[in-house]
């Protein structure tokens, strides 16, 4: 744990800093409006070769008990691929059940990607990236609005789609590095630590976390944390 | 009159609820560099539009919900700022709340929302994007903020949508009523539930998709990560991190001697080891939750665990709610204490009028003034929280006796009941003043009598501190983020954003001299309503009754510190001896447009 956490970069860092807005300042440059013409970046291969050789980042784990709601991993992963803070963009997101426990909602990177499976065209328009395991969308090839099978398929709905050009917003893992990480670990110090990790092999994928929804891992939470008084009076 | 190129979307959305409509009124960029956003943006707004006297419940009243230029951008723990004319004070008042409901405001792609007029059945707004609902509330009128905000969610088929709500205290016109965001974060002080309950607007949802335009990105990513870096390495937050501001109910009981108990009557309270925040964090805290962006966490969530509310999920105590719902009402029990705070949330109470009110009313059983017959035959007593919990349901609805006398706030009551009780009446200006007694913490002074609203904890502590909190609440940051922590860094720390966020090149004088601006600017709505000096002062217990005991023993808030208050105040902003904005000081500050209002008010003054 103690290595792990050593291994992941503070989240301000300099470096990150310049690659986060490097990415999306021509983007950004124009405003919103700019933004929506020209569309998401496309994912960044030059960096993609480094973590290869690095196994850290191959799934997302979220310590859900843990989230604090403060919606920092929206905020990275959305400047991080778009070069602004915008979301509804981001591809993790986090839900506010019954205003009472928040819930990140991330991609699993299921080894049986049921996502891709249900994808019907040839070559598929998501495939896992070898390297980093995340997954990779051909804007070119997906068919949008008209499809969104993948979006159906996932049984963690952690798919959403981009307002823009109606395609789903799939986790590629920032190429290795995952920035929403990053971000929670630096927004945490909180006594019971950072929700979102990196590197959460576990034994499978992570099944049981993965096959609920984020109305059902809420309820769950609350549960868990509050075990409210079902039966009895309240006020 | 160009359009602002970074920071704003240049739009504010204007809501006539008497003609349903919703409309757009586009903003310049002089006047968003002129009043930056949220409460100075508001002020503004209020204040050209109105004449001396208004009637802040009348149909073209309006409330201002205002975000500022940093709001959805990368900056750090950004709120939403809620402006009106309070029907309780008759003053011009805001409140700055957060969570994330002013994020979504401005992702939707909105600078703030004006609401007018008054709707003929109960409705509320769903605004997505571009798009304004006004939707019919017949489900969701009469219920309380927790299902409120459940029940508006479903119905707008959005779960991610944040909401503002009125409780039935709002609802019921209940002057202390305040808007509940999000299910516990509360925008009080302001008697914007009672405004909006006036206008059968239950609430608004919101929910936006946009990102925010940036002037010069290269330059203002980095100022905002760097500001955040700052704030979040700074060891000023640390302790609200872990404590939130639960941690000051031991502190200012121990070291400041300024935690309020039963009523004023002290500031030494040792019973606070069983409300406090070890107990808390003993016994009840279950999660810590964050507004938006932001690395402080301070709110803490619990569920209570044993007694009559086993089960109730429940926020707090924080400092304000804690100490007037506690150690001021004399309490040691934990739960009980809980239930009361968590009933202020979900009726939409301000939880420190309902604090002040309850202490005020067990001090006139105490003395005689009044009987359990004239409250419907409850007697509130120190220490014991089922009698106030029943006070507080009456209130909500102004339900029998109690109910309509308590709802009417500590100044009327003392005003009605007579028999010496204003020597224990603690208002200024006729609102109930915060958990900070000021005889202790003599800094308070400034926020309670010289801020804008009026006896509100959150407007400084001194002439410079009121005029950064100013800013604050117009860029609509958070405190412990950006005031506290970034007191040395101000302005540059700020400048540096919003220059490349603008396309600005505002220096730290201009920073400082808008900041005059906002607080002359609200300062002239106050003068025209027949404020001065005279009314700049703290209630009779605070500066004739010593405090008997605790650290600030003997201390108490003289004619000299009033004096003090007053001349740095004055002398700072440029206002004359009467506490009346000069003609030459609006002329600086751009602002002349009110000469004629404020020449013709002190002539009255
Ligand atoms: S099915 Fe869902 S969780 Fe699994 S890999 Fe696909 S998007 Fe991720
Ligand atoms: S790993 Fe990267 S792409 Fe995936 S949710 Fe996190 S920030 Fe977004
Ligand atoms: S950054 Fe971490 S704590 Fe904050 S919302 Fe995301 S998962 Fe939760």
């Amino acid at each position: 744990m103690e290595k792990e956490q050593k291994k992941i970069p503070d989240v301000m860092q300099a470096e990150t800093t310049r690659r986060g807005f490097l990415k999306g300042a021509a983007a950004a440059a124009g405003g919103a409006v700019a933004l929506a013409a020209v569309g998401p970046a496309v994912p960044k291969v030059a960096k993609a070769a480094e973590p290869a050789e690095n196994p850290m980042y191959r799934y997302l784990f979220a310590e859900r008990q843990n989230c604090t709601g403060c919606r920092a991993c929206e905020y990275a992963c959305s400047v991080y691929h778009y070069g602004v803070v915008r979301p509804s963009v981001a591809k993790v997101h986090v839900y506010k059940h019954k205003s009472v426990v928040d819930v990140p909602v991330i991609c699993w990177h299921c080894d049986d990607a049921p996502c891709i499976a249900a994808c019907p065209t040839t070559p598929l328009a998501i495939q896992k990236d070898p390297k980093t395991n995340g997954i990779i969308l051909n804007e070119k090839i997906c068919l949008g609005a008209k499809c969104l099978k993948c979006v159906e398929a996932c049984p963690a709905l952690f798919i959403r789609v981009n307002p823009d050009t109606g395609q789903p917003l799939m986790c590629d893992l920032c190429g290795g590095d995952p920035e929403c990480v990053k971000a929670c670990l630096a927004q945490s110090g909180n006594p019971q630590g950072p929700c979102l990790m990196a590197n959460k092999l576990g034994f499978g994928v992570n099944q049981a976390y993965r096959n609920v929804t984020p109305e059902e891992a809420g309820e769950d939470l609350l549960e868990l944390l509050f075990y409210p008084n079902k039966t009895g009076e309240r006020r | 009159m160009a359009a602002p190129r970074g920071g704003y979307f240049g739009k504010i959305l204007e809501i006539d609820l008497s003609k349903q409509t919703a409309k757009t009124r586009l903003l310049t960029d002089e006047e968003c560099r002129k009043y930056i956003g949220g409460a100075g943006m508001g002020a503004n707004l209020i204040t050209s539009k109105y004449k001396a006297g208004h009637d802040p419940l009348a149909e073209d009243s309006y409330i201002f919900i205002g975000v500022g230029p940093l709001n959805g951008t990368y900056c750090v723990s950004t709120r939403t700022s809620f402006v009106n004319m309070s029907p309780y004070t008759g003053l011009l008042s805001h409140a700055e709340v957060g969570a994330h409901f002013g994020n979504e405001i401005k992702w939707a792609g909105w600078d703030g929302i004006l609401i007018t007029g008054r709707s003929k059945k109960p409705v509320y707004l769903f605004i997505k994007d571009d798009k304004v609902q006004f939707r019919d509330a017949k489900n969701v009128w009469g219920k309380d903020t927790e299902e409120a905000d459940e029940l508006m969610k479903q119905e707008v088929g959005d779960l991610y949508a944040r909401t503002a709500v009125i409780g039935p205290a709002g609802e019921n016109e209940v002057p202390i009523a305040c808007v509940i965001i999000e299910r516990f974060r509360a925008a009080a002080r302001t008697s914007t539930g009672a405004v909006m309950g006036n206008k059968k607007l239950k609430g608004i949802a919101v929910r936006g998709t946009k990102a925010v335009p940036v002037a010069d990105n290269k330059k203002f990513y980095p100022a905002a990560v760097a500001a955040k870096k700052l704030a979040v390495e700074k060891e000023a937050w640390q302790g609200i991190k872990r404590w939130g501001t639960t941690g000051l109910l031991e502190l200012k009981h121990w070291v400041s001697g300024s935690l309020i108990t039963k009523n004023f009557q002290t500031t030494w309270y040792p019973d606070i080891e069983y409300i406090g925040a070890e107990e808390a964090n003993r016994r009840f805290w279950k999660r810590h939750v964050a507004c938006n962006h932001c690395p402080v966490h301070c709110m803490k969530y619990g569920v209570i665990r044993e007694g009559k509310h086993a089960g109730l999920i429940a926020e707090g105590p924080e400092y304000e709610t804690g100490g007037l719902l506690g150690s001021n009402l004399g309490l040691s029990d934990f739960a009980g204490m809980m239930a009361l705070i968590e009933a202020c949330d979900a009726y939409g109470l301000d939880a420190i009028s309902t604090g002040g009110i309850l202490g005020f009313t067990t001090e006139c059983i105490e003395k005689g003034v009044l009987k359990p017959a004239d409250l419907d035959g409850i007697k509130p007593q120190w220490g014991e929280a089922d009698p106030y919990y029943e006070l507080i349901k009456k209130m909500a609805y102004k339900d029998g006796k109690a109910g309509k006398l308590l709802s009417m706030g500590v100044k009327k009551m003392s005003e009605k009941i007579g028999k010496g009780s204003d020597a224990w009446a603690v208002h200024v200006k006729g609102k109930e003043i915060a958990a900070h007694d000021p005889r202790g913490d003599k800094g308070r002074a400034y926020s309670y009598a010289m801020g804008t609203c009026g006896g509100d904890h959150h407007e400084g502590t001194n002439p410079a501190t009121i005029a950064r909190w100013a800013m604050l609440n117009s860029m609509v940051m958070c405190s412990f983020v950006a005031g506290y922590p970034l007191a040395k860094e101000t302005p540059g720390v700020f400048t540096a954003m919003l220059n490349p966020l603008c396309g600005w090149n505002m220096s730290d004088d201009e920073y400082w001299t808008t900041a005059k601006r906002i607080i002359t600017l609200e300062r002239c709505f106050q003068v025209r309503e027949g404020i001065s000096a005279k009314d700049d002062v703290l209630p009779k217990r605070l500066t004739t009754e010593k405090l008997p005991a605790g650290p600030k023993k003997d201390a108490v808030f003289t004619a000299e510190d009033t004096k003090k208050i007053h001349d740095e105040t004055y002398s700072y902003f440029g206002w004359d001896k009467n506490g009346i904005p000069t003609d030459q000081t609006l002329k600086t500050l751009g602002i002349e447009y009110l000469i004629d209002d404020v020449r013709e008010a002190r002539k009255k003054l």
